[in-house]
């Protein structure tokens, strides 16, 4: 569903990602993870057509996404770390605003927008503009745009920061039971707690390499540990790797 | 003060990083570029103030009075323009930057936050006024021969009245925070001043100013020399300011010297007033500020459904760029300006004396007809500069969503266009023919200039939203100032450009078609050739000016990397 090859990004003389190849099944949930500054994000925006590599490849659901960005992109559900929004409009609108430009049909538009907001607690605030929203109240509403075309593929940066605990589990349980409806996720956490309990797979990145990848108990096994602690796993990683 | 100093080094910085990082390449070229321009520009205020001064002087009798009265004019309007700027300047840079929630978290008392800040809005909000007044100054020292004590002493006087401006502003502002919350202050001051503005401008042109300098309207010269001599209020800063300079003109040190003195220790005191006030009461307001903004209208002034015919993607940008305009209220205000404008664009030809003029009534109306198209089209480009061409920095940091959605830049940039066409050209057509009417053109004129306008308004609305687009600004805290940047620069250049061609191109053919329609003459087949040539040339011009920029837009947009 996800296919990543070769892909590199350079800025200037700085290499943010370098020569990544994956791949993530269809249904899915794939933890992204690595300090700061390892080019998580650099890799999601290629990956949902914000930037463009400086080599490579990204296909979304089998389609190229620089050869046909706008049928690559229809497929995705993006959710960018910042919640930058158009202030001015109502939080129903901007879903509409979403709904028109993903060719959400009108009649289940307004269903299937009542339910979204009503999961992540924004019923109440569907007619308030945006700019009144608190963080992580913008961020659930782009969570809840993201989900409104049925995408069959979700980008989603460092999901869970200004939410509260609540949301967070719901974010946990939501990307499971989609998952379980054949939709990928494709998530970038510093959150190893989220990593380990809702990925299938992780995928260790440092200075633009992936460095290991695979299930908690495979990379367990790359980091000689015995213990069950994903953060063990992750400085061990990234401690050999520099 | 040390923390007053602490908290102002980061502007310091960064001034000085801009300072650096612009002194070469691209960056550089446009420092120079701009600077050139705005060097160009004060020189032309002090060729045309030294010249008008001269004239004054060689008057009798009423040659100073002329000049000084211009003096306190000037003065006054620089100190309503100080007022106006350091209010908007200081509600930034008190209650709204980005920056203040971090630096209110600083062991830093909030005084001396203000204190720091206080300062920054002063220079911010003045330098410009300041600069922009210093060559009419300096060409009244020239004209009036005055010695070093005239420029020492203007100095001073000026940053007076910047600082007392800045200080009356902020107390205003302070105090009003604490009532209106500071986000919708801005643009309660913004819709007030403008308003003002509005109503002050439509009051001077409706009551005919061009009749004061028709002799035959005075019944005798003393009438007209005791209005000029009506002296200005004392209580106002600016008269202080008037008083000093003109009693250092006229080397009466003393005098000068007592009303500086009275300027300096009014900045004084009103200075120390605001540090006491804002010690009781910045927080108090800057915490304020901190709670969501209400809406003003809850009312969907906009119905969805009557774009329903546009396919969803086009729909969707439509309603929002509509909804996002309509509940900006700083937008709103934009829009009386306009009105305003229009109406005496649309009066001046009104009022326009043709009968009074020795040249037939007939060459004039269609003379100043083909060239109101010029006008016309600059007006356009002062409108599209200030709506078309910040559009897609509008877009701010939530570009992102343009970025990830399924829709091609092209088809972005093409909606963002088509929003801005329909409006723009309409309201050109509305100049063109209301003036045209007015002037009582032939029917050839009034089709040649509607069939310019149509053709050419594509043009000026795809240079502002291409080069917007191929010189976006998504992080300026107002996306509208971006006309000031290099690409703003760039744009009006090249819709200069346009406008001038076209008009040129139009001239000769034009000419000659009027010509033979008023002498009933034949118009022999070169001359034909030579006719329809040139309108094709303005027709290939304005296809290329309506596809180049488009396009120039779209890959730079393309290359962008967010």
């Amino acid at each position: 569903m996800i296919e990543l090859t070769d892909l590199t990004k350079k800025y200037g003389e700085f290499q943010a990602v370098n020569d990544l190849n994956l791949c993530v099944k269809k249904g899915e949930v794939f933890g992204f993870i690595g300090p700061n500054g390892a080019g998580k994000t650099t890799t999601i925006k290629m990956m949902g057509g914000i930037l463009e590599p400086t080599n490579g490849m990204v296909k979304i659901a089998g389609i190229n996404m620089y050869e046909a960005p706008e049928k690559a992109k229809s497929k995705i559900g993006f959710i960018p770390d910042r919640p930058y929004l158009y202030e001015k409009l109502t939080g129903m609108e901007f879903l509409r605003f979403t709904a028109d430009l993903y060719g959400v049909p009108e009649a289940v538009f307004e269903a299937t927008a009542l339910k979204i907001l009503n999961d992540f607690s924004l019923a109440d605030w569907a007619d308030e503009l945006v700019e009144s929203y608190s963080h992580g109240m913008k961020q659930r509403l782009i969570m809840s745009a993201a989900l409104l075309h049925d995408p069959e593929v979700i980008i989603v940066d460092e999901p869970m920061v200004g939410l509260d605990p609540a949301a967070i589990m719901m974010v946990k349980k939501l990307f499971r039971e989609l998952a379980k409806q054949g939709v990928t996720v494709f998530m970038s956490t510093h959150t190893l707690k989220v990593a380990e309990e809702t990925c299938d797979r992780i995928g260790v990145i440092n200075k633009g390499r992936l460095i290991a990848m695979g299930t908690t108990r495979e990379l367990q096994r790359e980091a000689n540990t015995t213990e069950a602690d994903l953060e063990r796993v992750f400085l061990n990683l990234t401690n050999n790797a520099s | 003060m040390n923390e007053v100093l602490t908290l102002l080094k980061p502007r310091i910085w960064h001034a000085r990083k801009r300072g650096s990082s612009k002194a070469n390449g691209r960056s550089g070229a446009r420092v120079f570029l701009l600077g050139s321009f705005g060097l160009l520009f004060w020189c032309g205020i002090f060729a045309v103030s030294w010249r008008v001064l001269v004239y004054f002087k060689g008057i009798e009798d009423i040659g100073d009075i002329l000049g000084f009265k211009l003096l306190s004019m000037m003065l006054v309007v620089s100190f309503a323009l100080l007022l106006f700027s350091s209010i908007l300047t200081s509600l930034s840079k008190l209650y709204l930057s980005r920056d203040l929630l971090l630096v209110h978290s600083l062991p830093v008392s909030s005084y001396k936050i203000f204190i720091a800040r206080w300062i920054d809005s002063t220079i911010e909000s003045a330098w410009m006024v300041i600069i922009y007044t210093l060559p009419v100054l300096i060409s009244y020292g020239i004209v009036y021969q005055a010695g070093i004590f005239y420029y020492v002493n203007t100095m001073i006087s000026m940053l007076c009245l910047a600082a007392i401006a800045s200080a009356i502003s902020t107390l205003l502002v302070m105090t009003a925070v604490i009532f209106i919350p500071a986000s919708r202050m801005k643009s309660v001051f913004i819709f007030m001043g403008i308003l003002s503005f509005v109503v002050i401008y439509l009051a001077i042109r409706l009551s005919q100013p061009e009749l004061l300098v028709d002799p035959e309207v005075f019944d005798t010269v003393m009438v007209y020399i005791t209005s000029l001599q009506t002296p200005s209020s004392p209580f106002l800063p600016s008269s202080w300011i008037y008083d000093s300079i003109r009693s250092a003109l006229s080397s009466s040190i003393s005098s000068s010297l007592f009303f500086t003195a009275l300027a300096l220790s009014f900045t004084g005191m009103i200075v120390f007033a605001l540090v006491l006030l804002a010690d009781a009461i910045y927080f108090k307001g800057f915490s304020k500020t901190q709670n969501a903004p209400a809406r003003l209208l809850k009312k969907n002034v906009v119905g969805d459904r009557i774009f329903n015919f546009l396919p969803g993607p086009i729909k969707s940008f439509t309603v929002k760029e509509i909804k996002t305009f309509l509940r900006d209220q700083t937008q709103w205000t934009q829009i009386f300006l306009i009105a305003a404008l229009v109406v005496i664009y649309v009066y001046n030809f009104k009022v326009l004396p043709l009968e009074k003029s020795p040249i037939r009534t007939v060459y004039l109306q269609n003379l100043f007809s083909f060239l109101n198209m010029g006008l016309a089209l600059f007006v356009l480009t002062a409108i599209t500069a200030r709506f078309a061409y910040p559009a897609v920095s509008m877009e701010r940091e939530a570009f992102w969503l343009v970025k990830t959605s399924p829709l091609s830049i092209r088809t972005f940039l093409w909606i963002k266009f088509f929003i801005y066409y329909f409006p723009l050209l309409i309201l050109t057509e509305v100049l063109i023919v209301a003036t045209n009417i007015l002037l009582q053109v032939t029917p050839f004129m009034m089709t040649l200039s509607t069939l310019t306008v149509f053709f050419t308004v594509p043009g000026i609305v795809a240079m502002g939203v291409g080069l917007g687009a191929a010189y976006p600004d998504f992080k300026a805290e107002n996306p509208t100032q971006t006309i000031t940047s290099f690409g703003g620069l760039v744009f009006m250049i090249f819709c200069a450009g346009y406008i001038g061609l076209v008009v040129l191109i139009e001239a000769g053919p034009v000419y000659n078609l009027f010509m033979a329609g008023i002498r009933s003459k034949v118009i022999s087949l070169s001359a034909w050739i030579w006719i329809f040539g040139s309108f094709i040339l303005v027709l290939i011009l304005s296809v290329l000016a309506t596809s180049l920029p488009m396009r120039f837009g779209e890959r730079r947009l393309s290359e962008l990397q967010i």
